[in-house]
């Protein structure tokens, strides 16, 4: 075989290197425009999807969207709990809440009015939660330890509708925001984290459990004379509900 | 060794590319063509692939949110129009707003959660995205910030206050008063949107608002001076 083809070149006269030169010429312009497509390819894709995660993270990282249903999840400090939605108490019965304040679980049948409220005194418990299950969201301060600027500061938070704000009397802290199932305590009123608390959260259709629900005040709940709060009492107090209370179609309904 | 290999593929002895060319050379055009489909591919966007969403600072974002927070004040009074008057044709008309306008507030909000957009402008300024029309720099005097911190029409919270501790023919004429007003004031950025909006159902949809309005405020006034009571000024 190889006797065979040594002759066929010589036969030839043609010097052999020019032949195995001018072959691999086409092989190899074949080869580099090919690479060259793949990187032109590589590269485009590469680009776009980085200009659309750069204009993502530049514009708004705290805005919920399909790929980040829950931005809050990135705010250090924050607090979630799962809650189901929708077990109601009436005007007179305490739902015994193991957080303080709380940001979930069972609640008045009545809403308090949240379209960008500002309450002067400390309101009913089970009546904001409601107001959370609706996408408001709810800062709490202590009565005591924020005054002045800082109050007024938070106040400029709550001129848009779905915000409410009311002291906290028993607040381990200075500050504390709720949204349904979340929750962020802190202690400054120019703390970066109360915007993205609010950018993540506030009518967060992922997060809250009726979507375009209202937030107006209604005719069970005067906004000028709220119904006061009071301390939750203990859980197994008698009398007290449960903040689980799951809404179990086949139990009979243990409110009047 | 090495040196016999070339001479391999010439096999055949024939002056034409051997099998093995062929394949290889046939494989290489093949994945040419290819290639250059897919960056065709990249370059065209096909007739029916939905269009990129608006981005946060344009008219489509800025409208939803804002006209969003100006309804929901609507929607509020109306509420309290609704619970509490004893006229019923003020009581019609107020459930009529309500339900329109709260049923608008759901399709705005649905556009921004499908647009990624966040539900209200956490700026606390309003009306920016109008700021580079001529004649409508919604500038405030003394502001070099673009918007505003109050939308035309808004009741304030001393106004709602008032509203909500009349009662009888006096709450009803301040009630025609603070809508006919309301109504008013969100006219021009239904307009603005009805002409600037990229998205066709955005337009369509400030262009309906507008035309409802409009004619609305006509009755608001008619009814206003059949109860005795004078429009607000804006």
């Amino acid at each position: 075989m190889a006797s065979g083809k040594t002759s066929k070149a010589a036969r030839r006269n043609t010097p052999a290197p020019l032949k195995k030169n001018s072959f691999p010429w086409g092989t190899v312009t074949a080869v580099v425009v090919l690479v060259a497509m793949i990187a032109v390819i590589g590269t485009y894709v590469a680009v776009r999807s980085n200009e659309q995660q750069a204009r993502a993270e530049a514009l708004a990282p705290f805005t919920p969207t399909a790929q980040n249903p829950d931005p809050s999840r990135a705010i250090p400090g924050i607090v979630i709990k799962e809650y189901p939605g929708g077990s109601h108490v009436g005007p007179d019965e305490q739902v015994a809440y193991t957080e303080s304040p709380p940001f979930g679980g069972t609640h008045d049948q009545v809403w308090a009015a949240c379209n960008g409220v500002v309450y002067d005194t400390p309101v009913r418990s089970e009546n904001l939660v409601h107001s959370l299950e609706h996408g408001a969201v709810w800062i709490a301060y202590h009565p005591d330890r924020v005054s002045g600027e800082a109050l007024e500061t938070l106040k400029s938070k709550v001129t848009v509708p779905y915000t409410v704000m009311s002291p906290y009397p028993d607040l381990d802290r200075p500050i504390s925001l709720q949204s349904w199932g979340h929750q962020l305590k802190l202690d400054d009123a120019n703390d970066p984290r109360i915007d993205q608390f609010i950018a993540a959260l506030r009518l967060n259709p992922n997060t809250h459990p009726e979507p375009n629900a209202s937030c107006q005040e209604t005719t069970l709940f005067d906004q000028h004379n709220p119904p006061p709060y009071q301390p939750a009492p203990t859980p197994g107090t008698p009398g007290a509900r449960a903040e689980d209370e799951s809404v179990d179609p086949s139990r009979p309904m243990q409110t009047g | 060794m090495t040196t016999t290999e070339p001479g391999t593929a010439e096999e055949p002895g024939r002056a034409g590319p051997s099998r093995t060319q062929r394949l290889v050379m046939g494989g290489a055009v093949l994945l040419t063509v290819l290639l250059v489909g897919v960056i065709i591919g990249m370059l065209v966007r096909l007739p029916g692939q939905p269009p990129a969403p608006p981005a946060y600072d344009s008219v489509d974002v800025g409208f939803a949110q804002d006209m969003s927070i100006h309804h929901t004040q609507a929607v509020q009074m109306a509420a309290w129009e609704r619970d509490h008057t004893t006229d019923p044709v003020l009581r019609l008309l107020a459930t009529d707003i309500e339900d329109t306008q709260h049923g608008q507030v759901g399709r705005m909000l649905g556009w921004l959660e499908l647009w990624g957009a966040p539900t209200m402008p956490l700026s606390g300024r309003y009306m920016t995205w109008m700021a580079d029309a001529p004649g409508h720099d919604h500038r405030e005097p003394g502001s070099s910030e673009p918007g505003v911190t109050q939308m035309p029409g808004m009741a304030t919270a001393e106004e709602l206050r008032r509203l909500r501790e009349s009662t009888g023919p006096e709450m009803d004429v301040l009630w025609l008063q603070l809508m006919l007003r309301h109504h008013e004031g969100g006219a021009p950025m239904l307009a603005y949107a009805a002409d600037h909006a990229q998205t066709p159902q955005v337009r369509n949809l400030a262009a309906q608002m507008l035309a409802a309005q409009t004619a609305e405020s006509e009755y608001l006034r008619e009814l206003l001076a059949q109860r005795g009571g004078t429009p607000l000024p804006l």
